[in-house]
């Protein structure tokens, strides 16, 4: 018992954790490729704005209270740059809302000939842009929600990956919400590929119970107890089929073994008196070639031969009583006769299907119950089947069939089993019931001998029957009697 | 059921318990002119029987009291130089390999066919007068070498050597002629005609004596 709930914890462990891995490993997989998008997306965007300022610097267009503004064809396809602003050289203070920084990023701007950020707080949303030039230096305000959440933003909206931007200790969320509590989780920090601004996105996912396939994990476990189950059932049956055929064969070795110390004992005692017989007579005849014969000693050896034949005989007697005692009857029920021959066949399915042995049974309906004795008629079918089974050894492998059929004859019920092998030999005939007598090399020869006993025994009867092609035995019981 | 033929002719002992078989057997023997003397009681048998007599036993297998190997083995134990034959109603190859080892002259099986059962008793009863006429040589044999001197003794074992009396005369540190002595001394005390006799029959027993010097 335990092992088999041993073997099903270890199935059903292994089979969750490989599950489980796989699942993991493909949303990792996912949330690498998303970081990995969002990451090129970005670093674009900001490529690109320093792209504007270098075409704004170029063309030095007017700045002019008029609508549009004259760049706005410029900035149209990039919605996330909300102002652009002309500062000309020597104009002394930038409009309110611009950050503090931006004469010094003019500045360091115009020291290193490339696009500046201002230092700004990022918390807004706001980045402040700034490319020193004569006679005019450009600078944009860009919109970080509306840089990020374009159409090739690789995040869905409901997306459970947390996204910020960092630069200088601040931090700006593009989506989602720190989870501080989560105590496994996938993480991204890549710094944005444009050096005018040089952001890091950081990208953070917690690993979720709720991620595992919980639905394949339950129906695994269910399938390996259902398969496990199943196999247990197979090995218990087969188990169960050894044992009743190994009961079976003790029984008929268990018969054999008291016939062998029968046969013993009953040497013995015929061998004394044979003994006798045999030195007797042989002294006589020694007697009998002297030229005067003793005849008193003659005499004595005839009536020792005599005495000696009555005494073997008394022995042969007494041993038939002995057999026939009966108290030694079987113990006879009412047989379900078509249940009998399943049985028999379900203990020999092996062989039968070692065999490649086609089966033609052919039970008549409604047959009334048998009168029998179970063990002694499931020792006889078994008997009858074996045999059946080995005639057919040299038979080719296509040819090999076994009809069995069962029908209801007055009194009687007749059960007839018959093979496709090579039949019984016209020599082997009158001695096919007969102790000892065999066509096979390894065969004792007591098989079909035992059978017709039991069967006698029983008040059945067992007879070879002439439908050949193959052997046919005939087995007829008498009908159980309700009454 | 002993016959009246003179008491140095061979007798055979049948030991078995079944009267039938013993009465039969016996007649069957007796038709060859062996004399028989039957025991239905092992036990009566093993004690009473004559032991100095020249003839066989016959063993029956299975007998109340005592078996028939069990009654071989006790015999041979007791040093009965007599062939024992064992006769069972069924033999089987161990029983035979036990029986042999035990030392039985033969294992026959019941029933048993007479021209078997009789040239196996004249077999054994020619084995036995053979074995006793060996061992009454071999104590005369033992006799005379116990009247040799201490000298002759020396002089037989060198001889068995072969050693020529020249040879023999410096070992002994005699004179040729007085080992020509012992030696003809030798020959008449064991009334053995040639040296070829001498050394057969006596070789043993010089090299059993101590170790000549040499």
């Amino acid at each position: 018992m335990a092992p088999w709930w041993l073997a099903w914890l270890v199935l059903g462990a292994a089979g969750c954790v490989w599950l489980a891995q796989q699942r993991l490993q493909q949303l990792h997989d996912s949330f690498d490729t998303d970081a990995r998008i969002a990451h090129r997306v970005l670093s674009q965007r900001m490529v690109q704005h320093e792209a504007i300022l270098a075409t704004l610097v170029l063309l030095q267009p007017e700045s002019r209270a008029t609508e549009p503004a004259p760049w706005s064809a410029l900035t149209r396809p990039y919605p996330q740059v909300r102002e652009v602003l002309r500062h000309d050289h020597g104009a002394p203070a930038w409009p309110a809302g611009w950050p503090p920084g931006m004469d010094a990023a003019l500045a360091q701007s115009r020291a290193s000939g490339h696009a500046v950020l201002a230092p700004s707080n990022l918390t807004g949303g706001q980045l402040y842009l700034v490319q020193a030039a004569t006679p005019a230096s450009f600078a944009l305000r860009l919109d970080l929600r509306t840089t990020a959440l374009a159409d090739d933003w690789p995040l869905s909206p409901g997306s459970p990956v947390h996204a910020w931007l960092a630069l200088d200790g601040q931090r700006y969320t593009i989506q989602g919400a720190a989870e501080n509590a989560a105590r496994w989780q996938w993480q991204s920090a890549k710094t944005l590929a444009a050096t005018s601004q040089p952001l890091v996105l950081h990208m953070q996912q917690a690993v979720r119970a709720a991620m595992l396939p919980w639905g394949s994990m339950l129906g695994w476990l269910a399938g390996s107890a259902a398969l496990l189950t199943a196999l247990r059932q197979l090995l218990r049956q087969r188990v169960a089929r050894r044992r009743a055929e190994q009961l079976l064969q003790l029984g008929q070795v268990a018969r054999l073994n008291t016939l062998g110390e029968l046969a013993a004992g009953m040497a013995h005692e015929l061998n004394q008196p044979l003994t006798a017989v045999l030195a007797s007579s042989q002294a006589a005849q020694r007697l009998l070639a002297e030229d005067a014969p003793d005849m008193p000693l003659l005499r004595q050896a005839l009536a020792q031969v005599v005495a000696q034949a009555r005494r073997a005989s008394d022995v042969v007697t007494r041993l038939r009583r002995l057999v026939e005692r009966p108290d030694a009857a079987m113990q006879s029920s009412a047989i379900d006769l078509p249940q009998a021959v399943i049985d028999a066949l379900h203990l020999l399915e092996p062989q039968l299907s070692a065999h490649k042995v086609h089966l033609h049974p052919q039970f008549a309906p409604g047959l009334p119950a048998a009168r029998a004795d179970a063990v002694a008629l499931q020792q006889i079918l078994h008997n009858l089947l074996t045999n059946a089974l080995q005639a057919m050894d040299t038979t080719p492998v296509g040819e090999r069939q076994l009809w069995i059929t069962l029908t209801h004859q007055g009194a009687q019920l007749l059960l007839t089993v018959r093979d496709s092998g090579p039949g019984i030999a016209p020599d082997m005939r009158p001695r096919l019931f007969t102790p000892f007598a065999t066509g096979r090399d390894r065969g004792l020869g007591l098989g079909l001998t035992l059978s017709q006993s039991l069967a006698e025994a029983m008040g059945a009867s067992l007879q070879l029957h002439d439908a050949g092609p193959g052997a046919c035995f005939a087995l007829r019981l008498p009908v159980h009697n309700t009454r | 059921m002993t016959a009246a033929n003179a008491d140095l002719s061979p007798l055979i002992h049948l030991v078995d318990d079944d009267d039938a078989v013993r009465n039969s057997l016996a007649l069957l023997i007796s038709t060859i002119g062996l004399r028989v003397q039957t025991w239905a009681d092992p036990l009566a048998f093993s004690t009473q029987f004559d032991r100095q007599g020249i003839g066989a036993v016959v063993l029956d297998v299975r007998m109340p009291g005592i078996g028939g190997l069990a009654l071989l083995a006790q015999l041979v134990e007791q040093g009965v130089d007599h062939p024992i034959v064992l006769l069972t109603g069924h033999g089987t190859v161990d029983m035979c390999r036990r029986a042999f080892k035990a030392g039985a002259a033969e294992f026959l099986e019941k029933p048993v066919d007479d021209e078997l059962l009789l040239e196996t008793l004249q077999a054994a009863v020619r084995q036995h007068v053979r074995a006793r006429q060996q061992r009454q040589a071999d104590r005369d044999a033992q006799q005379r070498f116990a009247e040799l001197s201490p000298r002759e003794r020396q002089v037989l074992a060198l001889i068995v050597q072969g050693l020529s009396n020249k040879d023999m005369a410096r070992v002994l540190e005699l004179s040729p002629r007085t080992v020509e002595v012992h030696r003809a001394n030798l020959f008449a005390k064991l009334q053995v005609p040639s040296l070829a006799h001498l050394v057969r029959r006596y070789a043993s027993l010089a090299e059993m004596d101590a170790p000549p010097a040499a």
